[in-house]
């Protein structure tokens, strides 16, 4: 399989990859894309954040890092959260279009409807402090308090209470 | 289901996680991404060191840049960089590892060397640096007292060495463009200083620890005091001469220098005045902000763990960091008196 995709994709073959990366990439691949979703709301740029967030902890951790998957899941978060701000900055168009992409309305005549909620949504999201947001991301893609905590560097104690903060600022932004 | 799951609901991504691993495997190949070597035990001193690495590659940057404006009158002592506005220049990891340090090019030699050291008050750190020393009215919670430390005024010479930069390419395998004879030699006069830099540490602490229980290593900003706030001289250079196109020609075209990263150089319109920052683009992202009523150049790493705030305002470069948010530091920033 590596050396078929290799030769497939014309380049040679180098050291490879430690497989203890290759570990981690297979378990926490699909979490990552997740989180990069939930936040972005276009696969395609879910699947682009995760590829960069796999390359830029390549780069420079160890795959047996006991914080892997927590600093991968905050990456991932945050590397998203910049996705749909420059998004939001770029114009609605771009937003509407991307959220079109993936299919959130099932017929193209509600098409237009939900993508446009959908971005106000997303905008209201982009707007959020840093910490909120990637709070509400990581929560709503499922992860515990206890990842969250890990993640983020936060006491977990005190997950709850952030959490309730969070969405009552988002509540407010969406229906600014 | 909650009112926000149901807004920020999302269709289950359809993921190919082999086909994606390929993907990443092309990319590590194609960019010749190394992974670390070493082992899981030091993830912050992996991330100082990558943050100092691009300061050093700041001050290889800034030294292009400044090379770009020499004039052409040789034999004259010119300042040719005396930076009045800041721009932010991003960087990659392939940047930083890839550009030669400014030893590649020559020899420095200190004539006035850095030796910071520390002051016990405000007061003395204003004396010995003869600059007004600013502290902010405002402070966010749990931020504890400050210490100082002053550095004087630093001065060193730059002389440019044909032999030494063949040596250094031939010792790692590279075949750079010969340096022309005329930059072979030529030197260039370097003053920086002086700075009064303000640690405060976390409020039960002295440690300046970040406060984060969990990941460590995860951002930039980690092992740093709670709260630094520098402000300096900035750098000024004077050279005894070399042409723009020649300089230009050569050191933009060196192996370690990417098209992408000498297009941003080339894209800054007064070199002469610009004191480029650089940002690691893979680890921080950065916009422009107000400070003071200046602009100013907001940095925050891409975990969200850390922030600063640059900004240059009548003279002297002051910057604002810490394991702080957004609003916290432009908070503290803004207050500055």
């Amino acid at each position: 399989m590596e050396v078929a995709e290799r030769l497939r994709l014309g380049s040679s073959p180098g050291p490879g990859m430690p497989p203890a990366f290759e570990d981690l990439f297979r378990r926490e691949y699909q979490r990552v894309v997740a989180i990069a979703h939930r936040v972005v709301a276009d696969s395609d740029e879910a699947e682009d954040v995760a590829q960069d967030v796999f390359v830029s902890f390549y780069r420079k951790h160890p795959a047996q890092a006991h914080y892997a998957a927590p600093w991968l899941y905050a990456a991932a978060a945050h590397r998203a959260l910049n996705v749909l701000r420059s998004r939001e900055r770029r114009g609605k168009r771009d937003a509407v279009e991307a959220l079109r992409r993936d299919g959130l309305a099932p017929d193209p005549a509600q098409a237009v409807e939900t993508a446009e909620t959908a971005r106000e949504v997303r905008g209201a999201l982009a707007r959020l402090p840093d910490r909120s947001a990637a709070l509400l991301a990581l929560r709503y893609s499922g992860l515990s308090y206890e990842e969250i905590a890990a993640a983020l560097g936060l006491r977990q104690s005190s997950i709850g209470t952030l959490l309730r903060r969070a969405e009552d600022a988002f509540r407010k932004e969406v229906t600014k | 289901m909650s009112d926000i799951e149901d807004m920020l609901s999302v269709p289950e991504p359809k993921v190919d996680t082999e086909r994606a691993l390929a993907r990443l495997r092309a990319r590590v190949e194609a960019e010749r991404i190394a992974p670390v070597t070493h082992g899981a035990s030091a993830p912050r001193r992996i991330a100082v060191n990558i943050w100092m690495k691009g300061l050093a590659a700041a001050a290889t940057v800034a030294l292009v840049v400044t090379l770009l404006s020499v004039s052409g009158l040789a034999e004259t002592i010119l300042t040719i960089f005396e930076p009045k506005q800041l721009v932010a220049v991003p960087i990659t990891a392939s940047d930083l590892s890839g550009a030669s340090s400014i030893a590649t090019y020559g020899t420095l030699t200190w004539t006035e060397q850095p030796k910071p050291y520390d002051v016990p008050d405000r007061s003395t750190a204003a004396r010995d640096s003869g600059m007004a020393v600013l502290t902010p009215s405002e402070l966010p919670a749990g931020v504890g007292a400050p210490h100082y430390g002053v550095m004087p005024k630093t001065t060193a010479t730059f002389t440019f060495s044909a032999d030494k930069t063949r040596q250094a390419a031939a010792a790692q395998k590279r075949t750079p463009p010969p340096m022309p004879a005329n930059i072979d030699g030529s030197k260039l006069f370097i003053t920086g200083g002086p700075a009064v830099v303000a640690y405060y540490g976390d409020g039960t602490s002295t440690a300046g620890a970040t406060g984060a229980t969990g990941v460590t290593g995860a951002s930039p900003f980690t092992g740093m005091p709670r709260l630094v706030i520098a402000q300096g001289r900035p750098p000024i250079v004077q050279s005894d001469g070399v042409t723009v196109d020649q300089l230009q020609a050569y050191l933009l075209a060196q192996p370690g220098i990417s098209p992408q990263l000498a297009a941003q150089i080339r894209a800054i319109k007064d070199p002469s005045s610009t004191l480029p920052v650089p940002i690691p683009i893979d680890m921080a992202t950065s916009k422009k902000v107000t400070v003071q009523g200046v602009e100013g150049i907001f940095v925050g790493d891409s975990t969200g763990l850390g922030s600063a705030v640059i900004w240059q305002k009548d003279g002297i470069v002051y910057g604002v960091a810490g394991t702080l948010t957004e609003q916290q530091v432009l908070a503290v920033a803004n207050s500055l008196r």
